[in-house]
């Protein structure tokens, strides 16, 4: 894969990343559901006591670190690089962190919690990993 | 052929340096991994609390001298019935009862306006089934309202056996009226049973989502479906309004 095409792909998943952690922190914000339903859900992960650190959402440092990733990405320079990695791979240790309090902590999956913690990160951390060694 | 060469080392060149070295590579997943861990740290020592908001002696709500006849509260006079679908676990519903609840009661029930009737589900687990089988076999005694705002006011962590036979004696006790023997007698009765397995087909007739769930029925009209989005006191006033002047 050359590393334009690595670049592009890490962009594109940056961005989806972006559009996810987006729609989670609207949802948080947006506080429109006040219901209790049947096997949990996205009310649920976002209600729990670990949706915030020290008052700032999960979904908010998700996109704070998206929008990061992308403009590394974006900037492109050998400091851009790195830092993209490693930002990268910080989000996929906390994903993977945050994928365990979902299935054996709270027991409430969120799809789109989901979505980021088994898709969107890691694959950002491989393709951003990848750069680092690409011609 | 002899110009590749002087196409491709700038390229090659303008490669090499968007490298970075390993060292630098290991120090920066280094730092990567530190930085994780102080974050999930970071984020377990600060949790937010711990489970359900502590509980409450003191009622959210006056209900004295209101009539009630079983699933019902307020004047049978009335056309208007506000169906509330609720399970006693859920904590949105026990904000409901705390937070909203008591302005239904003051603005519709007590001067006649509105009747409530209580329609329990149990589908968040053993808990919300044993609270749910005391607060109908409260209602066999006319006392279903106070029963459920005693447990909502008392809510524990979901599915923790918070709903002991301890608990749910001294809140009876505290209702007056209520012949606390018989309604623990009752609650293992056939007659609850039928009560919640209609609630539940109620519910699912009705597509409920979840809970709180509300619903008016105007006379012996289709109830239809209002949504709760706020907890705040006054959320249920445009439905409740627009139903009167209907």
């Amino acid at each position: 894969m050359s590393d334009r095409a690595l670049r592009l792909a890490a962009g594109l998943v940056a961005l989806a990343g972006v559009g996810v952690a987006g729609y989670l922190t609207w949802a948080h914000f947006a506080d429109t559901s006040v219901l209790c339903v049947a096997g949990g859900g996205c009310e649920t992960v976002q209600e729990s006591e670990y949706a915030e650190i020290a008052g700032i959402p999960v979904a908010v440092l998700g996109l704070g670190a998206y929008v990061t990733i992308l403009v590394l990405v974006l900037w492109d320079s050998v400091g851009a690089r790195l830092a993209a990695a490693s930002l990268a791979f910080v989000g996929l240790l906390f994903s993977m962190y945050l994928l365990v309090l979902q299935l054996f902590v709270i027991e409430a999956v969120c799809i789109w919690c989901m979505a980021n913690d088994v898709v969107v990160a890691p694959a950002l951390a491989v393709l951003t990993g990848l750069r680092l060694r690409s011609p | 052929m002899a110009r590749k060469p002087k196409v491709k080392a700038p390229a090659q060149k303008q490669s090499a340096q968007k490298r970075p070295s390993g060292g630098m590579v290991v120090l920066a997943f280094g730092i990567a991994i530190g930085a994780a861990v102080a974050l999930i740290a970071t984020a377990l020592l600060l949790r937010d609390g711990d489970g359900p908001a502590p509980p409450s002696t003191t009622p959210a709500v006056d209900l004295s001298g209101i009539a009630q006849d079983g699933v019902f509260l307020g004047s049978a006079d009335t056309t208007v019935t506000l169906i509330e679908y609720a399970d006693l676990q859920c904590p949105f519903c026990r904000a409901y009862s705390e937070d909203v609840f008591p302005t239904v009661v003051d603005e519709y029930i007590r001067p006649g306006r509105v009747r409530n009737e209580f329609r329990g589900l149990a589908f968040l687990g053993e808990d919300s089934v044993k609270a749910l089988r005391y607060v109908q076999a409260a209602g066999l005694q006319d006392r279903l309202w106070e029963m459920q705002e005693a447990l909502f006011r008392n809510q524990g962590a979901e599915n923790s056996g918070w709903v002991t036979d301890d608990l749910v004696r001294s809140l009876a006790e505290e209702i007056g009226g209520l012949d606390v023997d018989r309604m623990f007698a009752d609650a293992e009765s056939a007659e609850v049973t039928e009560l919640i397995d209609r609630a539940a087909a109620q519910a699912q007739a009705a597509e409920v989502r979840g809970t709180p769930s509300f619903f008016i029925q105007i006379g012996d009209d289709e109830p239809y479906a209002i949504e709760l989005t706020s907890l705040d006191p006054s959320a249920l006033r445009p439905a409740l309004d627009d139903a009167l002047s209907g």
